[in-house]
């Protein structure tokens, strides 16, 4: 036999097709920068566009007059083939940042890409390399990336936070910040807060200990890493049993980005449900600091305040979702939540008081939440082997996807989710890496359907509301425009009046919403950008469409040049 | 029915699941050899993979790392039929193209602990059996674990 063929080496498979490979440099995104972010409507700057989640854009060219004639700019398409790391849940979950035109979006299975937002042109991708077996809730998602420091920020599912060169996407620094073998894993969009980065655990159906850790934007070293379940001897220590094991499992998982006001230099994090989620026999107490909301000092880690929505939780009722930071008439500085429980509350965020409570949702049988914030829990999984019924189900009236706030209306929108569900507690030992439930779930395969609720946070009376035979399983977007832009999860992408809630118009994405649109404008057009491909956790919110079309487009929309 | 674990590759070859086209039409994946890398004084974790003659593998399947790192990777096609390989990589999958009867070489980085797949995406070559793995074993740095006492594991 003859020598070998020479194959010579491996390349990048990106090399083989038409990505660009290199983006325009854009000016620096700094503190300074984002603080001021609702002044250049024309970006997306952060997470939720602003420091203070209201996922609101003083953009006004697309109207409640005009966005009928509103029409697909471009589509791209992820690419979702092969192995996946958890393919049964893939999801396109992310937001789009748009910087000086150049978008930076993430999608699963590790990727990340710039796109020219005029004409959805691949510039650059980097893919980071996904374990196939990481320990995964809620499916092999990422909610978006954060860019600064000429870099752009992603934490991986193998709880990795790296930072790439925004211009090219190659790698600038990699620092592992979860223990996989721990049940560890990453999920959420990372933070920008003055010269650090931002980003929390996720991991809690795994009974991770939660934390939130701050880095180094420069260099990736860690500079604070904050525990959201105290250690024996700690504050809140006293809620959880004295001489057991509990605290080490506790959950209290960050996985959703958090909200910050710059003049008290507070981060408002939400924290997930206590492990296991629905055996409370085993962690009798309170168990703070699960499904709360903690105020944390972004300069040293430390909670300052705290509230708990759901003391004991027993129902997989997280707070991660969003904290929305508005001002009352009077200047009183607040915070909005809508949580999974189906209430919804108004906070003082100087000090953590509660302002007001009411419930969002129609159907609440777990328990009831008095005006002054007494929790009665009255249907929990409690006997061994006992199914119960209850609402709202696990994924709860509003899960992790985002309401938005417009300042003109006064009004915040959300997503709501009417789904139930049976739990039949199932106790069992803690394993690393092993699911850590302590009952069998099933939620509500044909009962359900959803709505989005106009409500004003200073009264809590509901304005109006938008009726849909489907659960509102993702974010919204609010334009000073006057509209309201919402995803559904039977594909269609529709704008509401945001003072009426008539729909005026819609576009069927071919697959469901499960994901948080954005609006920019790149050369005086404004556009709407918004990722469709339903999945990641359908079992838990809306297992009535586990069969749905999967999809994995991100659309861009605008109105006709001429 | 019967289930067997002690003398699974005798198993395997009874039931016919371990070739072409006998009982399946392919191979079922996961039925070859295991390998080890070795790590070289440079850091660099080395393994050689072959695709024998009409079998349609990746010979070891399973490739097992001491931990995450760089590798570098040897892959010969001993086969009479052209494959290639697109490798798992941070930062973007590598392909290679194998010809009958060439050799080449795939300069990876992974993290590890964990399991990653590739295959041969041309045909349907990866049904058939040319897929495997890359296995990561070590544990993450003590920087990343959690602050608790050792955990039980499964």
């Amino acid at each position: 036999m003859t020598d070998y063929v020479d194959a010579g080496e491996a390349v990048a498979h990106r090399t083989l097709s038409n990505v660009k490979g290199e983006a325009p440099a854009t000016r620096n995104v700094d503190y300074e920068r984002i603080q001021g972010a609702r002044s250049e409507p024309e970006n997306w700057l952060t997470y939720y566009g602003t420091y203070d989640g209201q996922r609101y854009s003083t953009l006004n060219q697309i109207t409640k007059d005009n966005v009928r004639k509103l029409v697909p700019a471009w589509v791209f398409q992820a690419g979702s083939t092969g192995m996946h790391s958890g393919a049964s849940t893939y999801s396109f979950e992310a937001t789009p940042l748009v910087v000086d035109g150049v978008m930076y979006v993430s999608g699963p299975d590790g990727k990340v890409w710039a796109i020219d937002p005029k004409t959805g042109e691949e510039l650059w991708r980097y893919k980071h390399a996904s374990p196939f077996d990481t320990s995964l809730c809620c499916g092999n998602v990422n909610r978006g990336v954060a860019v600064g420091h000429g870099k752009v920020y992603m934490y991986t599912l193998n709880a990795h936070l790296i930072a790439l060169d925004a211009t090219t996407g190659e790698k600038v620094w990699d620092t592992t910040n979860g223990d996989v073998r721990a049940g560890e894993s990453g999920s959420a969009a990372p933070l920008i807060v003055k010269d650090m980065v931002v980003v929390g655990s996720a991991g809690g159906e795994f009974g991770v200990r939660g934390h939130l850790d701050a880095f180094d934007a420069q260099t990736g070293e860690r500079r604070w890493r904050c525990y959201t379940v105290p250690k024996p001897g700690e504050p809140g220590s006293e809620t959880w049993p004295e001489d057991g094991e509990a605290w080490q499992r506790g959950g209290a998982n960050c996985w959703i980005t958090p909200t910050y006001d710059p003049e008290l230099e507070l981060l408002f994090q939400g924290t997930g449900n206590p492990a296991p989620d629905f055996d409370g026999g085993v962690r009798p107490g309170d168990n703070l600091y699960t499904d709360s909301v903690v105020a944390i000092d972004v300069n040293s880690g430390e909670i300052r305040w705290h509230y708990q929505f759901t003391p004991h939780d027993l129902w997989d009722y997280d707070s991660t979702m969003e904290n929305l930071l508005f001002d009352a008439p009077d200047g009183r500085k607040l915070l909005a939540h809508a949580d999974k429980n189906g209430y919804f509350f108004v906070i003082d965020r100087t000090n953590g008081e509660l302002v007001r409570v009411f419930p969002f949702v129609d159907r609440i049988t777990w328990g009831e939440i008095s005006p002054d914030g007494k929790v009665t829990p009255k249907i929990y999984p409690d006997e061994e082997g006992v199914p119960v019924h209850f609402w709202p189900g696990p994924a709860g009236g509003k899960e992790w996807t985002h309401m938005s706030y417009n300042p003109e209306t006064g009004l915040i929108y959300i997503p709501v989710q009417e789904v139930g569900a049976t739990a039949t507690r199932r106790r069992r030992e803690f394993k690393e890496s092993i699911p850590y439930w302590g009952a069998g779930v099933a939620v509500d395969l044909d009962d359900h359907y959803g709505f989005v609720s106009a409500v004003d946070p200073l009264t809590g009376e509901e304005k109006w509301r938008w009726n849909h035979e489907y659960p509102m399983c993702a974010s919204n977007v609010s334009t000073a425009g006057g509209l309201v832009f919402q995803g559904t999860p039977s594909g269609e992408f529709v704008a509401l009046d945001a003072q009426t809630g008539e729909k005026l118009w819609q576009f069927q994405c071919g697959s469901g919403h499960h994901s948080s649109p954005i609006t920019f404008e790149v050369d005086g057009r404004q556009y709407v950008a918004v990722p469709t491909g339903w999945g990641g956790w359908v079992e838990g919110f809306l297992p009535g469409l586990l069969g749905a079309a999967a999809g994995d487009a991100l659309f861009c929309f605008a109105l006709p040049e001429d | 029915m019967t289930a067997t674990a002690d003398d699974r590759a005798d198993e395997l070859h009874a039931a016919g699941l371990d070739g072409q086209n006998r009982t399946t039409l392919g191979r079922m994946l996961g039925t070859g050899n295991v390998g080890y890398a070795e790590e070289g004084e440079d850091g660099v974790m080395r393994a050689t993979v072959r695709i024998p003659e009409d079998q349609l593998i990746f010979d070891p399947s399973i490739i097992v790392f001491p931990h995450g790192g760089d590798i570098e990777l040897t892959l010969i096609n001993d086969d009479k039929n052209t494959h290639c390989a697109l490798l798992p990589h941070n930062g973007d999958p590598k392909i290679i193209w194998l010809v009958n009867h060439s050799k080449g070489t795939a300069r990876l980085n992974l993290d590890g602990p964990g399991a990653y797949w590739y295959g041969s995406t041309t045909g349907n070559d990866e049904g058939r059996g040319l897929t495997a793995a890359l296995v990561m074993g070590g544990e993450v740095p003590d920087s990343a674990k959690l602050d608790r006492p050792a955990q039980p594991r499964p």
